[in-house]
């Protein structure tokens, strides 16, 4: 067994009374010092693998192994797993210095002890001098820090983040990113970070899990999920993109829109049905003549740093682009795109 | 506008005229305006002057000729005239300052507004005070005209002795505080309604919110089957009005055919207790009887609140290895005392106050051999005895105002604490 490896599920499954499965034949491995992003929307079940992992609750079915030892049914507090809530659970009636100080005195540590571990928590999220202050005179993002610092006091191997940044605004968001991944780096522990905004999961993770009910759908880092999604599920998920449906006609030659292009995959049956996707940034405005595909475009949107254009081929297509040029409403333009922008998918089940 | 450059001395004239009511004004060329403030004041004074000569006369002297005289009521009339009295210098005060302000405006070259543009001020400004102040007129003469004469009652000697018409009340400063601590009767009387109240007022909420809480945590279990039923039935005795169940409960405990006697303690084969005649017994009934009455108010608030704790807190605890216990007492009892605890403070000062259950349990007895209450009584029952039946107004008025020092800090103290003062956000 690789000693690398922390956290490994096999075959784990969860349900509650005769419900669906909410976790459903799960098997997977998580290494040391890693950060790790559970990605899915609500309901997918990544909450549910942080729950069975900080062990609030117990797998149905399969088994959760830390460091290559069995831990089912070890209490919550026994695991060297901690957790940072999503409304980060702090104690109201404690201040800063108490609230992190809680696991310790439960421990019964050393008056002194407590006072050097606190500190250097604090000390770790940015939070020297706050000590006396009263939970409901921090700020949202301070308090954040406050609930990040009494997870990391208890040394943790592993912590878990349940959606953390969900209840910041979106500046101090990004912010929090940053210091979050800064903080893993300099803790060298293992994170394991759960969201559904998947612009947080691509700036953070060194690997991502992106999850739709009950069940893993890719893993990867955040470059393989965004270039190579293995499914319509997962394309539509990570980011903007144009999804539509194509044959396969030869390796390196797919049809869409009525039209056969290269393309750089392969290994596809011939004639096989298949889900395209290229992103929306990858497509190239141009004159009609010089463009692979025509379309009308429908709608314009001003985004800041590019154009976001919604437009229609003449087989009812709906083409995203993401453009610095603009164009009008109603006009008729060309769309140019590489071939390495094409990305070929099998079908998964339905439509 | 530090150093104001004065153009003319209107403003010192118009106050100096002001000193008669309405011709400050009427110098300001504000003839409508002067004429009703002088009107104002003449009436005022036309109708209010025998009533502030006699009141003013009669709060000093509370009566000098016996027969003539009623000492009662030139003390009421006295109280109303220093309040007139107020309330007249306060518009006397307020045209003085108009004066001035108008002479001070035409000083500075400005143009002073007309009737119309001040009929328009007072209404945008002062509608606020415009609103409240019939209520607050009214509140003068219901609140605080009761509450000074009794402060003034407390310093004087009126009982049975003392009584008009017969007889001419004076004032006696401090004779009625000092007459409770020196006199044997009164002192041993005085010391044992307050330890009695405060062993009351402790005992009985203490234990209504002890039981409350413990019943809330109880009734909050997880896994716990029925809830609303359970909750309920502990809700019920709240339901009922308290004078009936203190009724019902004095039936009860009656010590030949009560129920408890007769039945309860029968069957555990205890033999009847004194529950209407020994104090220590009595007292028992009361403490029970109250903590019956004030649990399910504890018990509902605590309820709510314990729904209001993330159950997140609890797994934080849990991944610290918190025991259960250890969860109990660091983070459910801490944060309902938190949330609740100036609630809880208004079950002291209500218990500290109560007088119903005193009153309709035993009527304060039983009766005390060497003090002029029953064992039962608390502080507010002693003076409501002292003035039904034992007719020593002053000492009552006494002994109220030493309650309402305790009951106003009590308070103030949570006035203090609550939001009306301070804007934060607690949870």
């Amino acid at each position: 067994m690789d000693d690398r490896v922390i956290i490994r599920f096999n075959h784990v499954t969860k349900q509650y009374d005769n419900d669906l499965p909410v976790l459903d034949d799960v098997s997977f491995e998580m290494e040391r010092g890693k950060f790790y992003t559970l990605l899915g929307p609500s309901g997918c079940g990544k909450t549910t693998i942080l729950r069975l992992i900080a062990g609030f609750i117990e797998p149905t079915k399969g088994d959760i192994y830390f460091h290559g030892k069995r831990m089912n049914n070890v209490p919550a507090n026994k695991r060297q797993v901690n957790t940072v809530f999503q409304d980060y659970a702090l104690f109201p009636h404690l201040n800063v210095f108490e609230n992190v100080a809680f696991g310790l005195r439960i421990k019964k540590i050393g008056k002194e002890d407590i006072e050097r571990k606190v500190k250097e928590a604090l000390r770790f999220v940015n939070l020297e001098g706050y000590e006396q202050r009263a939970i409901h005179e921090m700020s949202g993002g301070q308090r954040q820090r406050v609930a990040i610092a009494r997870a990391i006091v208890n040394e943790p191997d592993v912590l878990l983040l349940d959606e953390p940044l969900s209840a910041l605004d979106l500046k101090l968001r990004t912010e929090m990113q940053y210091e979050l991944r800064e903080l893993q780096r300099r803790l060298g522990i293992t994170f394991i970070f759960v969201t559904h905004d998947q612009e947080e999961a691509l700036a953070m993770s060194d690997e991502i899990f992106v999850l739709n009910k009950g069940k893993i759908e890719q893993r990867g880092t955040p470059k393989d999920i965004y270039d190579e999604p293995v499914n319509r599920f997962v394309a539509d998920f990570i980011g903007e993109s144009n999804i539509i449906t194509g044959t396969m006609i030869d390796d390196f030659v797919v049809e869409f829109a009525n039209q056969q292009f290269a393309c750089i995959d392969r290994g596809f049956a011939k004639n096989e049905r298949v889900d395209i996707v290229i992103r929306p940034e990858d497509l190239e405005l141009t004159t009609v003549e010089r463009g692979k595909l025509r379309v009308r475009v429908d709608s314009v949107l001003f985004r800041g740093v590019h154009y976001e254009l919604c437009c229609y081929d003449t087989y009812g297509n709906e083409w995203l682009v993401h453009s610095t040029k603009k164009a009008d409403i109603g006009e008729e333009i060309g769309l140019h795109f590489e071939p390495e922008a094409i990305h070929v998918m099998k079908r998964s089940g339905g439509e | 506008m530090e150093t104001p450059m004065y153009q003319s001395n209107h403003r010192k004239i118009a106050l100096g005229l002001s000193l008669i009511p309405g011709f400050g004004q009427l110098y300001n060329r504000q003839y409508v305006k002067g004429i009703s403030f002088f009107i104002l004041a003449a009436s005022f004074l036309i109708v209010f002057k025998d009533l502030l000569n006699m009141g003013w006369w009669g709060i000093f002297t509370l009566g000098e000729v016996v027969g003539r005289d009623h000492s009662i009521f030139l003390l009421v009339e006295g109280i109303l005239a220093v309040i007139i009295s107020v309330f007249g210098l306060g518009f006397y005060a307020f045209n003085l300052r108009d004066a001035y302000k108008n002479g001070q405006k035409r000083d500075l070259g400005l143009k002073i507004s007309s009737l119309r543009e001040q009929y328009r001020a007072l209404v945008d400004n002062g509608f606020p005070y415009l609103m409240i102040s019939p209520g607050f007129i009214l509140l003068v003469f219901v609140v605080i005209f009761p509450i000074i004469f009794v402060v003034l009652l407390a310093f004087t000697n009126y009982d049975l002795y003392h009584s008009p018409p017969a007889k001419l009340v004076d004032w006696v400063g401090f004779q009625n505080f000092i007459d409770l601590v020196k006199l044997d009767l009164w002192r041993k009387t005085f010391i044992n309604v307050l330890a009695w109240t405060i062993v009351w007022t402790f005992g009985a909420t203490t234990l209504q919110i002890a039981l409350g809480i413990f019943l809330a945590i109880i009734v909050n279990q997880k896994d716990l089957k029925g809830k609303a039923i359970i909750r309920t039935i502990f809700i019920l005795p709240w339901a009922v009005p308290a004078f009936v169940t203190i009724l019902v409960f004095s039936g009860m405990f009656n010590e030949s055919f009560g129920v408890i006697n007769k039945t309860i303690l029968a069957a555990f084969g205890i033999k009847p207790l004194e529950w209407m005649t020994d104090p220590f017994w009595t007292k028992v009934a009361l403490i029970l009887i109250q903590t019956w009455l004030g649990f399910p108010f504890v018990f509902a608030m605590t309820t709510g609140v314990l729904q209001a704790i993330p159950n997140e807190l609890y797994e934080a605890a849990t991944v610290d290895g918190a025991s259960s216990w250890q969860k109990f007492t660091k983070i459910t009892l801490p944060l309902v005392l938190y949330a609740t605890a100036p609630i809880l403070i208004t079950q002291y000062t209500f218990n500290f106050n109560n007088f119903n259950i005193i009153y309709l349990f035993n009527g304060g007895g039983p009766a005390v051999s060497g003090q002029n209450a029953g064992a039962t009584d608390i502080l507010i029952s002693w003076i409501y005895r002292l003035t039904m039946t034992s007719a020593q107004y002053s000492k009552a008025a006494a002994i109220t105002l030493l309650l309402s020092l305790v009951v106003v800090s009590v308070a103030l103290w949570q006035f203090r604490r609550t939001k009306s003062f301070k804007e934060e956000d607690m949870m």
